[in-house]
């Protein structure tokens, strides 16, 4: 038996457990609902109290156990996601897409071809083509171009996949971050770290199943809804941990309160609930117990795993973070052991890509290389990291932003901006995806000689979703969940898998 | 079973009835029902692949007229009359897995076949949905041999009609209803529901001590007339209609819209009729002499999002709006998933595509155009401004000018009909500044296109400029057309409003703009930029006395920054926007042009109203439209039964949730609306007036084996509280709500870090006072960033209509009630109010007092044992750590002592209990 066969058989066989175990919880709890005398603290009590309502949904909603590890449709290569995501969108053009010829059209005029019946967010009347503003060359087996503001990177091209000819139909932030991530530009739909986790629970119930991670000093622009679960059960959407202030909101205990005394209230609490069962018994009463229970318990693994300070000084010079300080970097050491710990999926949003050269930190040739610094080490690092504790094959690592950049310069409003910056464009940009079952050191999709449209390999944000989903279990168009009187899919009625990346 | 007296005439007349129906029943027996028998066949294994979207081999089954039309192979699907002739028929019968029928999937059963085929030979009649059915009286099931209308002894369970029809059901499932829960259970239960509150001290004191059998009627009674009724039926409304003190998207930026939760507060005080109730919202701005409480409830419509990120195409989010819009009408009002209909043709229920936008035109000629300033808005001004609005029309009316009085009035409360400036194009040095304002820099030009200038003479306008010496020219009809106007511009701080006379002109023309000012030192440094352009004739009566001075008060009260509110409003006549379907659902893809109308499956729009959204208005709630007042019931009775008689309130149709009691639910719509008058208190007194309602929530060994669910109501209800009720339990318990009603929203504690959205200047500034205590449903809702204690209850974010929170119980619940700063200080607050009620130091008693403010009724032993250990342990440590007792209660507290610090605690426990936070 290969590897990937043994690996695949643990997977169900590990899923295959859980359900077992939640069925035969059930039956004990059905069987010994009445006459139930003291209730160990420490158990963990399942009671299905399902409303039922998502019937034409193949899974099996548990309000009571929301987050209990469940089978994916087929045994999926990945168990869980690492999504980088950098919000603002980066140029494909400084970074991976090389495109030399793009440097001999470097200040002239823009031909009116690549403006005819097009519409830019900020571009106007006829602006001046941009050059590539980085240097670059090949590295490792495949060959793969990389711009020197990334010199990291380069030590894990050979682990990578990229998709080269994304493209996208949004070209305002907002809405193509929601399409990114939700499958839909407008507001109110699940995103994928939601419907991850409603169809695989997490396995450590002691953490969030879906964690967000912010830096860069803001939001993404659509804000929260970019985790948000929309219609799935709000249990669903992501938790933001954050690196100052509670890692948890409302993890820590107040002040005068310390884990004795924490403990005893839980358990006095628990104690009168447990009366409280006697006399009404309801099922909803024992889960409300076990909630309590792993309060308690989050209280204690939360804020051990948001802590790096224990980290080996190797690692932190390998990421490059610095405990304490709110970062990328520390962020993407973060996913790296919550992960680890069993956390499903893994949100990072870095903020402060949108190089339009309206000001410096917004230039393409300043700011813009600054991020690059940011991400370069902490991304290699993470790769690098899964790889050598063997968690890269059942990790799926995206990187991406959520569109590309012109190769025209922008001119907003028709005028000069006062730094180098590129518009948004959504016909071509550039992501990667590493391991949980993505080919090495391979290349997929390719634009044409300036970067402005993908001629081959086109790839949508449904497809990187469907793929994503695949890489778990999941056939992205029997993936549903019943809203409104039909069935939703992350996917809407679009997305591809894209077989061409998957080993 | 106490009833009204029953007149024997009623009785015979009852019999026969049922004799009737009887008659009917046995006779027809071997007619196929569509909807029961066939329609749940059609749409569990033909109508995925054979209906709406999909129509494989030319089969579709939605409508009777496409499933008997000719097929892509030239026979037949369906021949009325004639199964040998149906090529249904012959597939389903087939063994080739190749041929045979559902393709790739298991057979049908020969039960199902035999349906389908008695039903072709039947002549394959269609029957209507029973949610798209009008809704029609109902008999009272009372049981056989009752129609003296007394129950035996063992049913003297029942108190009214409701429980009837409860009964009925759970007879048939041959299972029995519980008794009524305690006293104290029942106050907590029904003060909850109603009010959203723990009933207050004096309220429950008259409830538990009074033994008059009509003590309830007159609990219930004083619930329903109390003001706090509004602020808790208002939280329900808020998620249907996505309210939110933000407009959404990228930047988020807040939106002053509270008068419409106010408005919303008193109309449930009010117990404004519902039909009234909608007919404001949906078109009160169209109501003759509409008045500013009429105009503020059209707001209902104005939660839409705005989007203010730069570089946005503001007509594609005007017409997101448009078509949320219509989505939140269908599934807020009506009950029914609309949503899909926009791309093609219903799958499953009877609406085609073009009845989406032939529905869109209703909300598609409205003046919102996505602008940063969400216009239109409503003009509030003082009582003093407002004393002036009415003397400035005064003196138009007496002086004849009483044609100008209107347009002026609406001018000064809601500056439309403006042109806004962002409808211009044609730039040269000239743009939409953030996509938002047209903007000129030096030697600028612009287009206006298509502006009526029928009888204006004036121009008054809102700019800025940010130097002196620019020259401004208004071309007609070409850049180079004649000149209308030419006028030098002064410095503006800020936006200005002006205005320039010109000779009057008519007809409707395109408008060049253009600019210079030398001044401007650099090519790109903007000079002039525009908000709206409003057409007028000049104010009316220079000859008149008193002219200059009321001229002068308009225009103050013109120019004068005032709070406003978002409403509705109709484009006039020339600027009336068509309506076209949008192919597959594409809003740049434009297909034919329809005009407004309702889906022809559903009463027609009433003869002689307006085709416009007041007609849309009178045709929804019409006694003949089948959806609405099904919809409110539903509604209603899941906010007190934790699930609604429908249990998919967002979706009565086809493939919503069967009904558990379809007979209660049209019994109930029947008499919401023709007996209660749309009265929806006396509809809610009705339900909890019930036995039903009333009934205790214990569960036993049985109920969990017979009907976990409690879909048959053989229990009471037991469910978690809302998110508004555990702050606002909290609030009461502490003794510190803020009974305060009305007003902007206020911010109560949250951690740091919760608002960060990009291009955002705005930050949380906690309120003070008491507005730190006030109601939940006062609570500033930011649509990227609500409040997260309330979300992680299951609150929703308001980008889009909700029609239900489903409940889920997670760790993170315990954390936010556990430590959240705000319950901690509450726990404070409440441990000190016991104290003070007390004076005394026993912990039982402390303790004891504690749970009963909660509860309303006495401690058990085991759980008064379990807190006492709690309080002697906490006890302990504060007393040996007064560091511990300072961090809990403050240095400088009077309350500063152990003994307190160790109710504090127990009171956080109180206020963690399971009981404390789930209704019983």
């Amino acid at each position: 038996m290969t590897q990937k066969e043994l690996h695949n058989q643990r997977l169900v066989r590990e899923a295959e457990e859980t359900v077992a175990r939640m069925h035969t919880r059930r039956h004990f709890l059905k069987e010994c609902a009445m006459g139930f005398g003291g209730l160990a603290l420490g158990s963990l009590l399942g009671c299905g109290t399902g409303s039922g309502s998502s019937a034409a949904s193949s899974i099996d909603f548990d309000p009571a156990h929301p987050l209990i590890p469940k089978l994916p449709m087929f045994p999926g290569k990945a168990k869980s996601v690492i999504y980088l995501h950098m919000a603002g969108a980066p140029s494909q053009l400084e970074t991976f897409d090389y495109k030399p010829e793009l440097m001999k059209l470097d200040g002239q005029d823009c031909p009116p071809s690549l403006l005819e019946g097009k519409r830019f967010a900020f571009i106007r009347g006829v602006p001046k083509m941009l050059g590539p503003q980085a240097k670059f060359a090949q590295y490792g087996q495949s060959g793969a171009w990389v711009s020197e503001h990334l010199p990291h990177f380069s030590k894990i091209v050979d682990e990578v996949s990229f998709l080269k000819a994304c493209t996208s139909d949004q070209f305002n932030h907002a809405p193509a971050q929601l399409l990114m991530q939700t499958g839909g530009a407008r507001l109110g739909r699940p995103s994928m770290g939601s419907w991850v986790t409603y169809g695989l629970g997490t396995e450590n119930q002691n953490l969030p199943g879906f964690v967000v991670l912010t830096s860069g000093g803001k939001f993404p622009d659509a804000g929260k809804s970019v985790w948000g679960s929309g219609f799935l059960p709000s249990v669903y959407q992501g938790v933001q941990c954050r690196s100052e202030g509670d890692p948890v909101l409302f993890i820590k205990d107040p002040a005068g309160i310390d884990r004795d005394l924490r403990k005893a209230s839980i358990n006095a609490i628990n104690t009168v609930n447990e009366e409280e069962y006697k006399e009404y018994n309801d099922p909803e009463i024992l889960s409300r117990i076990s909630q309590y229970e792993m309060a308690y318990k989050m209280q204690i693994a939360a804020p051990e795993v948001m802590n790096i300070n224990n980290e080996p000084q190797y690692i932190h010079e390998m990421y490059g973070t610095q405990p304490g300080k709110s970062s990328l970097a520390n962020n993407v050491l973060l996913a790296r052991k919550l992960v680890e710990k069993g956390v499903r999926f893994v949100q990072i949003f870095d903020w402060g890509w949108d190089s339009h050269g309206t000001d410096a930190s917004l230039a393409i040739d300043i700011g813009f290389i600054n991020k690059c610094r940011q991400t370069d080490r902490a991304m290699t690092a993470l790769v690098l990291d899964l790889k050598q504790r063997g968690l890269l094959e059942e990790t799926l690592v995206v990187w991406g932003g959520e569109f590309g950049r012109t190769p025209m310069m922008e001119n907003r409003e028709g005028k000069q901006n006062p730094f180098k910056g590129r518009d948004h464009h959504t016909e071509a940009f550039t992501m990667w995806m590493a391991g949980g079952g993505i080919k090495k050191g391979y290349t997929y999709g390719e634009t044409d000689e300036i970067g402005y449209s993908s001629i081959s390999g086109k790839v949508t944000p449904h497809d990187i979703q469907a793929t994503l989903l695949n890489q778990l279990g999941f056939d992205h168009e029997k993936f549903t969940y019943q809203y409104q009187g039909r069935p939703f899919r992350l996917t809407d009625v679009a997305g591809k898998v894209i077989e061409e990346i998957i080993t | 079973m106490r009833l009204a007296k029953i007149n024997k005439a009623f009785l015979v007349t009852g019999t026969l009835l049922v004799l009737a129906t009887i008659f009917v029943f046995s006779t027809s027996r071997s007619t196929i029902d569509y909807s029961t028998q066939v329609k749940p066949i059609l749409n569990k294994s033909c109508i995925t692949c054979h209906g709406g979207v999909k129509k494989q081999g030319g089969f579709s089954v939605l409508f009777r007229s496409e499933a008997l039309a000719k097929l892509k192979s030239g026979r037949y699907g369906i021949v009325p009359g004639d199964p040998g002739k149906s090529e249904m028929i012959r597939r389903i019968n087939l063994k080739d897995p190749e041929e045979r029928m559902p393709y790739e999937h298991p057979p049908l059963t020969g039960d199902e076949i035999e349906i389908l085929t008695k039903w072709v030979k039947q002549g394959a009649q269609w029957g209507d949905h029973w949610a798209y059915v009008p809704v029609q009286k109902v008999e009272v099931p009372k049981p056989a041999g009752s129609f003296f209308g007394l129950f035996s002894s063992e049913n003297d369970w029942g108190k009214n009609d409701i429980d009837y029809f409860i009964y009925d059901k759970l007879q048939e499932q041959k299972l029995k209803p519980s008794g009524e829960a305690d006293k104290a259970t029942l106050l907590r239960r029904v003060s909850l529901d109603l009010v959203g509150l723990p009933a207050s001290q004096s309220l429950a004191q008259q409830f538990l001590h009074n033994n008059n059998e009509k003590a309830y009627e007159r609990l219930v009674d004083s619930l329903l007339s109390s003001p706090h009724f509004g602020e808790r039926w208002t939280s329900v409304w808020l998620d249907l209609s996505r309210y939110a003190d933000t407009k959404g998207y990228e930047r988020d930026a807040g939106r002053s819209i509270w008068h419409y939760r106010d408005w919303l507060i008193k109309a449930f005080n009010e117990d404004k009729p519902y039909d009234e109730f909608l007919i404001e919202q949906l078109a009160g701005d169209l109501l003759p002499n509409a008045t500013d409480e009429q105009f503020i409830a059209t707001a209902f419509h104005r939660n839409t999002m705005t989007n203010d990120e730069g570089g946005t195409e503001n007509e594609e989010f005007r017409t997101a709006a448009v078509i949320d819009r219509v989505n939140t009408t269908w599934q807020s009002l009506l009950g029914t998933t609309f949503a899909c209909v926009q791309c093609h043709s219903h799958p499953y229920d009877p609406f085609t595509h073009d009845e989406y936008y032939k529905f869109m035109a209703f909300f598609n000629d409205t003046r919102d155009e996505d602008t940063e300033a969400d216009y239109p808005v409503l003009r509030h001004y003082n009582e003093e401004d407002s004393l002036k609005v009415r003397k400035v029309i005064e003196w138009l009316n007496k002086n004849n000018f009483t044609d100008r009085a209107r347009p002026v009035y609406q001018f000064l409360k809601t500056w439309q009909p403006a042109v806004n400036s962002l409808l211009s194009d044609q730039f040269i040095n000239s743009e939409l500044n953030d996509t938002k304002w047209l903007a000129f820099r030096n030697n600028a030009s612009a287009r206006l296109p298509h502006v009526n200038l029928d009888q204006s003479n004036e121009l008054i306008f809102r700019y800025q400029s940010s130097l002196p010496g620019g020259v401004w020219t208004i071309h007609v009809d070409a850049p180079t057309g004649p000149v209308l106007k030419k006028v030098t511009v002064p410095a503006t701080k800020g936006w200005s409003i002006s205005s320039i006379t010109f000779p009057a002109r008519s007809g409707t023309h395109d408008l060049y703009f253009s600019y210079t000012n030398s001044g401007l030192k650099k090519p790109t440094d903007n000079g002039m930029m525009f908000d709206w352009f409003y057409f007028t004739q000049s104010f009316p009566g220079k000859d008149r006395p008193g002219y200059d001075t009321i001229k002068n008060t308009w225009w103050q009260l013109l120019t004068k920054e005032v709070p406003t509110t978002p409403v509705m409003m109709d484009n006039p006549s020339w600027m009336r926007r068509n309506t076209n379907v949008f192919v597959a659902g594409n809003w740049l893809v434009k297909g034919k042009q329809v005009e407004a109308d309702v889906p022809h499956t559903l009463n027609p729009l009433q003869k002689n109203t307006p085709r416009n959204r007041l007609g849309l208005a009178k045709w929804l709630t019409d006694k003949k439209n089948p959806l609405t007042a099904r919809t409110m019931v539903n509604r209603l009775w899941e906010q007190l039964f934790g699930t609604g008689l429908v249990e998919t309130l967002e979706d009565m149709g086809t493939k919503g949730a069967e009904p558990t009691h379809q007979q209660l639910l049209d019994f109930l719509s029947w008499k919401y609306m023709n007996e209660f008058n749309w009265s929806t208190k006396k509809l809610l007194k009705e339900i909890v007036m019930s036995a039903t309602y009333r009934q205790s929530s214990k569960v036993t060994k049985e109920h969990l084996e017979s009907d976990q669910y409690n879909r048959f109501y053989e229990r009471g209800v037991r469910v978690r509280l809302s998110a508004e009720q555990i702050r606002d339990q909290a609030l009461v318990a502490s003794g510190v709500l803020s009974v305060k009603m009305y007003g902007p929203s206020i911010k109560p504690w949250q951690p740091e870090g919760i608002w960060m959205s990009p291009w955002n200047g705005e930050y949380w500034q906690t309120s003070t006072g008491e507005d730190q205590y006030r109601r939940a449903v006062y609570t500033y809702w930011k649509r990227t960033a609500p409040y997260p204690s309330m979300i992680t209850f299951d609150g929703v974010g308001r980008e889009v209509c909700t029609s239900r929170r489903i409940r889920t119980n997670t760790p993170l619940q315990a954390l936010v009630t556990l430590n959240d700063s705000a319950y901690l200080d509450l726990s404070r607050q409440f441990a000190y109010r016991i104290e003070n009620e007390m004076k005394n130091n026993d912990a039982k008693a402390l303790i004891s007092r504690g749970y009963e403010i909660l509860m309303y009724h006495q401690i058990a032993p085991g759980k008064l044992n379990a807190l006492e250990r709690l309080y002697n342990s906490a006890y302990n440590k504060f007393k040996d750590d007064p560091g511990k007792t300072c961090e809990m209660i403050g240095v400088n507290d009077s309350h500063n002592n152990p003994r307190t610090a160790a109710l504090v605690v127990v009171a956080n426990a109180l206020l963690n209990l399971d009981e404390v936070i789930t209704k019983n």
